[in-house]
């Protein structure tokens, strides 16, 4: 017993690490939001700001608008989009047991995608009050609602007697991705040249249109559903060994699964329709994280948050300066950057993918 | 065992968090570096030019010397190439456009996203936006309100009658020398082997009526991918294409060897004019000089 | 208390897997299902834990498990696999951890280490478990479910272990140890019932045996009551020779004999 005791209390590395990852996340993301603030094509830094406010001398008007109206919405907003990426593609990854998954899975990408190019092309054929309401904010509400519509949309094709088939999901997925594809085509097809050049920009994705009111409209959307998605954690470990036993450990598999895909689909449908298609941050960020300090829900989910906020951060810094002042869409940014990580991923731990 | 493959396995996770946090260190500072490069222009250097055109207007007025910026579109004249780049005017970066510091930003219709302009705004920066032209008033309207954005209405008259007059006169000599007008066929792309081409209301349908041609295309509006067929029914003379420069251009075999092209009486008579994009479609002050080329190139003969 | 089963049937499309089984387990025993391959003893475990859905009734220490909440079931009653395909690379002590967050176990921290020990496996606690055997897995599987229901008695009511071919893929000590150790979690106050294949085994450990034959349950009893010439030879269609060696005659030994397939 002596023995036994003594085996129980041995140090716990990776249950001790990931904890200490957490706290190490946390200032990481603390410092990359300040360099966020310091740097941009501006000569104006957070650094110098501080020092004239403790003297006591006046901002000038271009130094409050760099600061309130462009470097800190899109701080908020990339923080955001980054912890949503991050967190649902940890979950997505735990709902289908797959390390590959990613929110596309569940027909957001697909069908908000599908939203903004209605928005773009036929927005013109709304009645001018609706337009009027919408304002700027029309293409990110279509994407929205497109993205959460296509989720729904799959939710009830894949449930049958109050089951949802993970199988059936991937498989109609793939089915409405073709569709929202097609629908998409037939919709380039009548753009005309301007429009073309909106899909364009759209699809690469961009913190650019960052400002107050998008992150406002969707900070409600995009904290509840993360804060949805981090209460996973326990019921995601338990899919890990397959649905059968998850219920056998205790876990209210249906739940489990219908709020993992609602949060899901809240949290990247706000993501997507406030920023456009920024790849690859839910996919990296749950996978270094799990070499990190393993797999456990518990705490891969907060830690992706951390990480897919701060590593987003980043990116959007290098966006905005490296060509400045002109900027660089942040989606390529994450595509250079993380598609060699993701590849280096796949070709260290070639057996880690079992399809 | 175990414990040898976690230590590997937190190597790799602190080496690639190392590296690539030095690799973002050194972008920060290669983009911070190459920010402060920029060239200090004459203090009375104050002017944003967005659009092509826009930019080819103040240049005509005599005031490139104040222009402080361009966007990706504004390429002539060639000297204002070393000048900041604010990108792709529709879409601008709000705090790339505030960091150089203009005092006025003129801009062509079609500036964006609209949330970058709104925070431009927001800054108290004068915002002029001088609307898109297809047509000979359409440019002389612009040069109006660039003349008088840039405080010089008497220079702006001047030019204005005389690209006014030139215009006038290129058209009508390019309505003598068409006799027979040609069927042409503006070709945007021919990317994947399928041809985005012009039909009615744009830039490129304007320009070839001015220069005496007829629109192969009548049938559909703006910029379309065609099928073979319609193409070939279509019928063009002419083929008509932006000039990419250099070796990036579709060579002439490849462009008639094409299976929608290899059909038509362009093809036959290997007929096609290219022209440098901002000239032919810009509208802006030289577009009587691309009037005068067009119709060259469409019906020979001489100015 | 009791695990009993009221009419089970199972039907996969039109096809009948298991109709008509009453089977009734008492905590403080091992219960055996025994009988050939597709006789649907696994069905019939798949109908008590609740994943496959089926018809007739299960009653749990007296209270239908329909309407339970799965972490009321948890509580109760820890479910063995026949295998474990296992999503991401946790470590043998986290899987072991797993099963430990349900039920009423929940807070004692040993638990997971005791467990892991009793099945032989502390040595790999921290080892990946895609990186075991299969036997190694099916053992920290095993502690897992221990883990879950560590103590066979909680505030009187008995908790039950749910086997499926729990020494299916072991060495013949291992498999005497896991016998062992359900048999220790029965004489403990647990119930426990298991699906097995090996008839020898089954007559070692096993307090009750049903045999299960085409879907149809063929006998209920003691292993001695159950395993005779005449039930297993029709159970399996085979011609099936039970001897009883003179220094244990409670024990059934059960030998094959060769080339004398009955043909049924």
């Amino acid at each position: 017993m002596a023995a036994l005791t003594e085996i129980s209390s041995r140090p716990r590395d990776r249950h001790a690490r990931a904890r200490a990852l957490h706290w190490a996340l946390a200032g990481v993301l603390a410092l990359c939001c300040a360099v966020s603030l310091q740097i941009g094509a501006a000569e104006v830094t957070l650094t110098a700001l501080l020092g004239k406010w403790l003297a006591g001398e006046p901002l000038t008007m271009m130094e409050r608008v760099v600061l309130f109206d462009i470097r800190l919405p899109r701080l908020a907003m990339g923080v955001m989009v980054g912890g949503a990426l991050a967190v649902s593609g940890a979950a997505m990854q735990g709902l289908f047991r797959n390390p590959l998954a990613d929110p596309g899975i569940v027909g957001v990408g697909a069908g908000a995608g599908l939203g903004a190019i209605l928005a773009i092309v036929l927005g013109t054929l709304l009645p001018v009050w609706v337009t009027d309401i919408a304002g700027n904010h029309l293409v990110p509400l279509a994407a929205f609602f497109g993205g959460w519509g296509s989720t729904l949309l799959l939710y009830r094709v894949s449930t049958r007697g109050g089951r949802t088939s993970v199988a059936t999901m991937l498989l109609a997925g793939i089915a409405l991705g073709a569709l929202a594809g097609a629908l998409s085509g037939i919709l380039v097809y009548m753009a005309d040249d301007q429009q073309l050049r909106d899909l364009t920009f759209w699809g690469l994705g961009s913190l650019a249109g960052a400002s107050w009111a998008k992150v406002l409209a969707a900070a409600p959307l995009v904290v509840l559903s993360v804060g949805a998605a981090l209460v996973l954690g326990r019921g995601l470990n338990g899919l890990a060994l397959g649905e059968a036993t998850a219920a056998h450990i205790g876990i209210d598999v249906q739940r489990t699964k219908l709020v993992a895909i609602l949060a899901v689909a809240g949290a990247t449908g706000a993501a997507v329709a406030v920023s456009g298609g920024i790849g690859f941050i839910g996919i990296v960020v749950p996978h270094l994280l799990r070499l990190a300090s393993g797999p456990d829900h518990r705490m891969l989910l907060p830690n992706a948050a951390l990480l897919g906020a701060s590593l987003l951060i980043l990116a959007d810094v290098i966006a905005r300066v490296i060509i400045a002042p002109a900027e660089l869409p942040i989606g390529i940014v994450t595509a250079v950057l993380g598609a060699p990580v993701f590849l280096w991923i796949l070709l260290r731990r070639r057996g880690l993918v079992d399809l | 065992m175990r414990q040898g493959r976690m230590r590997r396995g937190g190597d790799g996770f602190a080496t690639f968090m190392g590296g690539m946090i030095a690799a973002l260190a050194i972008l920060a500072a290669v983009a911070v570096s190459a920010r402060q490069a920029e060239p200090a222009d004459g203090a009375e250097a104050d002017v944003l030019s967005i659009g092509g055109s826009v930019t080819e207007i103040v240049a005509a007025l005599g005031q490139a010397h104040r222009i402080k910026a361009r966007d990706t579109t504004s390429t002539y004249p060639p000297e204002l190439a070393d000048l900041p780049d604010v990108g792709y005017m529709r879409a601008l970066s709000p705090e790339g456009v505030l960091s150089v510091d203009p005092s006025l930003i003129i801009s062509e219709d079609g500036a964006g996203p609209p949330e970058a302009l709104e925070v431009i705004r927001a800054a108290d920066v004068p915002f002029i936006e001088v609307p898109a032209a297809m047509s000979p008033e359409g440019i002389l309207e612009k040069i109006d309100i660039v003349g008088e954005a840039l405080g010089v209405p008497e220079q702006a008259e001047a030019l204005a009658a005389e690209v006014g007059e030139d215009l006038e006169s290129a058209i009508a000599r390019a309505e003598a020398r068409a006799e027979a007008p040609r069927r042409v066929l503006f070709v945007l792309s021919t990317q994947g082997g399928r041809i985005t081409a012009s039909g009615t209301g744009t830039a490129a349908d304007a320009m070839i009526r001015m220069a005496g041609g007829v629109n192969a295309i009548g049938d559909f509006e703006g910029y379309k991918q065609m099928s073979d067929e319609a193409v070939g029914l279509a019928a063009p003379d002419v083929i008509l294409m932006m000039d990419r420069g250099g070796d990036h251009g579709l060579p002439d075999d490849e462009l008639f060897a094409m299976p929608p092209i290899r059909v038509t009486p362009a093809a036959q008579s290997r007929s096609v004019v290219r022209m440098d994009g901002l000239l032919l479609l810009g509208f802006g002050p030289r577009t009587a000089e691309a009037v005068e080329q067009l119709s060259q190139a469409l019906y020979g003969g001489d100015a | 208390m009791r695990l009993e089963t009221e009419d089970i049937g199972v039907r996969y499309g039109r096809h009948e897997a298991l109709g008509g089984v009453n089977l009734r387990a008492r905590a403080g025993e091992v219960t055996a299902i025994v009988g050939p391959n597709g006789s649907g003893k696994s069905t019939l475990l798949g109908a008590i834990t609740g994943t496959l859905p089926h018809a007739g009734r299960v009653i749990l220490n007296g209270r239908d498990v329909a309407g339970q909440k799965p972490w009321e079931l948890a509580a109760q009653r820890a479910v063995l696999p026949q295998a474990t395909r296992l999503a991401f690379p946790f470590e043998v002590l986290e899987v072991v951890r797993l099963g430990q967050q349900a039920g009423t176990a929940g807070g004692r921290a040993n638990v997971p280490m005791q467990a892991l020990a009793r099945v032989g496996m502390a040595h790999y606690a921290e080892r990946i478990f895609q990186d075991l055997s299969g036997g190694e897995a099916q053992r920290v599987m095993l502690a897992r479910v221990l883990a879950q229901v560590w103590s066979p008695v909680e505030a009187g009511v008995p908790r039950w272990l749910l086997l499926d071919e729990p020494v299916a893929s072991l060495d013949i000590a291992h498999q005497l140890q896991v016998m062992e150790i359900a048999r220790d979690f029965a004489r403990a106050g647990g119930g426990v019932v298991t699906v097995m294949h090996d008839l020898n085994l089954t007559a070692l450990f096993a307090d009750r045996v049903l045999v299960l034959s085409g879907g149809r349950p063929l006998a209920f009893g003691t292993p001695q009551e159950v395993l005779t010439d005449d039930t297993l030879s029709r159970a399996y269609g085979c011609t099936l020779k039970v001897s009883r060696p003179p220094e244990r005659a409670d024990m059934p030994y059960v030998l094959p004999h060769h080339g004398q397939l009955t043909g049924a």
